[in-house]
């Protein structure tokens, strides 16, 4: 584990000013995720109030001024304009659209322009044209952990599928674009697998029961709609892991829209993109009022963002999605809801 | 020739009835030209009058769901000229979720006129996907539109106000359409691809 702390502005700074920004900046994101290991002591269960911010699926492409490079700016510039600014930053997955290296680095140089740590975890996108070889060189691991202000964070790879290129001969091209294609039937479901698992369980074993625990994960710890792989095959697993905390909060990208829901202790809520909103799928939801309206398409920015989390002393923490076009938002979640 | 002679006579009895006819005879109507094919098609409408045998539903259910397969390519990116950008129509509507077909013609907004689903479709491929418009009354049309009806039917229908998300119909993996199995992963070969 690994405290905040150690990657204050003045550290992330001080990396930034040693070579190339591209470079640098991923240096300090490489610091972010692990690199370090720092053991901290178990929290007290009070939370120092504090918030962060999340940014997610920006889904860039490998053409120049691609509309959604400027969005993805958009969405940095939003978080450097919140007050009080965020303590630090958290990506949801998805920077690149095919998971070329050339999208990866356009990705990390919009991302260079804030201030603040860094955290960042894969999407599909990311991932399935080289297994993640170039995300790893960016980013370093995609498990990891860290306290901050009396709270426990967690990050993990949710988007794991079982082979299915190998015996088929699939070139990289071809497995990643079986990935790209939200409701393909040849990728099965996915989830973080045995090894992460195995790793959660250990993160977790020294903490006492009213530690604040926040998890971060592409995919959501819920079975919402499977076919397009809006669950994690293997959250039931890790629900029962965090079982023994009094409560856990869980922040997911690759749903492109505004979603919560709660199970046992754990709420859980959807990161909106800052490329396309992705619809409603045909399920009854639980909080139904905490969906977005359906985006108007002639505007290519209504139904995208980023958000932030305010967590206050009681590990109260309160959702504040932050649209790009304001009115996309129901009464409900329009100023923030309890989470 | 088969889906040439859809475009050339749209009406859903044209429709069947070139299905209906032997791939023989398919064969030979591509060699007429095209006023004689349009006579062969209408000449022929006894074949069109049910009942039809199973062989022959058979033959007409293939040959729909294979301009279906071919509109679930396109409507995935499979003709380059439809985007400049790197988008596809599955990029906001998998499954054809929120394109609600079956609520065309109706008033869109964005134009300030009642259209029809095919030139909602062109208006996605220009303004979205920055692509080059299909031809209205085209083969590849006639296919995206297939895709999305295929996927629609029988959804009660209700209208498709910006307002309000209306539901896509519930497809389990495959099952939207006979896509031939891979024979990897979960699509392991049954064309239905939900046998894991």
């Amino acid at each position: 584990m690994q405290d905040m702390k150690n990657l204050s502005r003045r550290g992330f700074v001080s990396i930034s000013g040693r070579a190339g920004l591209t470079t640098l900046v991923a240096s300090a994101v490489g610091v972010n995720l692990g690199l370090i290991e720092v053991v901290s002591a178990a929290t007290s269960g009070k939370v120092t109030p504090f918030r962060f911010a999340m940014i997610s699926d920006s889904h860039l492409f490998s053409i120049d001024d691609h509309k959604f490079d400027g969005m993805m700016a958009d969405a940095v510039d939003q978080v450097m304009a919140m007050k009080p600014l965020p303590d630090f930053v958290i990506y949801g997955g998805d920077i690149a659209q095919n998971g070329r290296d050339d999208q990866l680095k356009k990705g990390i140089k919009i991302l260079s322009k804030l201030t603040m740590p860094l955290k960042v975890i894969p999407g599909e996108h990311d991932w399935y044209l080289d297994m993640g070889e170039a995300w790893r060189g960016h980013f370093g691991k995609p498990t990891w952990s860290f306290d901050h202000k009396g709270v426990h964070f967690i990050g993990m790879n949710s988007i794991l599928v079982r082979d299915f290129w190998t015996k088929a001969g699939l070139t990289p091209e071809q497995r990643m674009g079986v990935m790209e294609m939200l409701e393909s039937p040849i990728a099965g479901p996915w989830g973080v697998r045995e090894e992460q698992l195995e790793w959660l369980k250990k993160d977790t074993k020294g903490l006492r029961p009213d530690t604040p625990v926040v998890v971060f994960t592409h995919s959501p710890l819920w079975d919402y709609y499977p076919r397009w792989n809006f669950q994690t095959e293997d959250a039931p697993e890790i629900r029962e892991i965090l079982s023994k905390f009094d409560r856990v909060m869980s922040y997911h990208g690759h749903v492109h829209q505004t979603v919560y829901n709660k199970i046992g202790n754990m709420s859980s809520v959807g990161a909106l993109s800052t490329s396309w909103p992705w619809p409603y799928p045909d399920v009854k939801l639980e909080y139904p009022d905490m969906r977005m309206n359906r985006s108007d398409p002639g505007n290519i920015r209504d139904g995208e963002g980023a958000q932030y989390i305010d967590l206050e002393a009681n590990f109260q923490g309160t959702m504040h999605y932050d649209p790009f076009n304001d009115d996309m938002l129901k009464p409900a979640i329009k100023d923030g809801f309890k989470v | 020739m088969q889906e040439k002679t859809m475009q050339q006579a749209s009406p859903d009895s044209s429709v069947r009835a070139s299905t209906r006819r032997s791939a023989k005879a398919c064969a030979a109507a591509a060699l007429l030209a095209a006023g004689a094919a349009m006579a062969l098609l209408m000449t022929g409408s006894t074949s069109a009058r049910e009942p039809f045998t199973p062989e022959e539903l058979a033959e007409q259910q293939k040959a729909l769901l294979a301009v279906v397969d071919h509109g679930r390519d396109l409507w995935h990116g499979s003709l380059p000229s439809m985007s400049t950008n790197g988008l596809a129509c599955g990029n906001c509507h998998p499954d054809a979720a929120a394109s609600n077909p079956q609520t065309f013609p109706k008033y869109q907004a964005d134009l300030g006129k009642v259209i029809a689903l095919r030139e909602m479709i062109n208006w996605c491929i220009q303004v979205p996907q920055g692509g080059k418009p299909l031809d209205v009354s085209g083969d590849d049309m006639v296919a995206m539109e297939a895709y999305a009806f295929n996927l629609y039917r029988g959804e009660a229908i209700a209208p498709g106000l910006a307002s309000q998300q209306t539901s896509p119909i519930v497809v389990k993996s495959g099952v939207g359409y006979p896509k031939k199995g891979s024979g990897i992963g979960y699509d392991k070969g049954t064309g239905l691809g939900s046998d894991k």
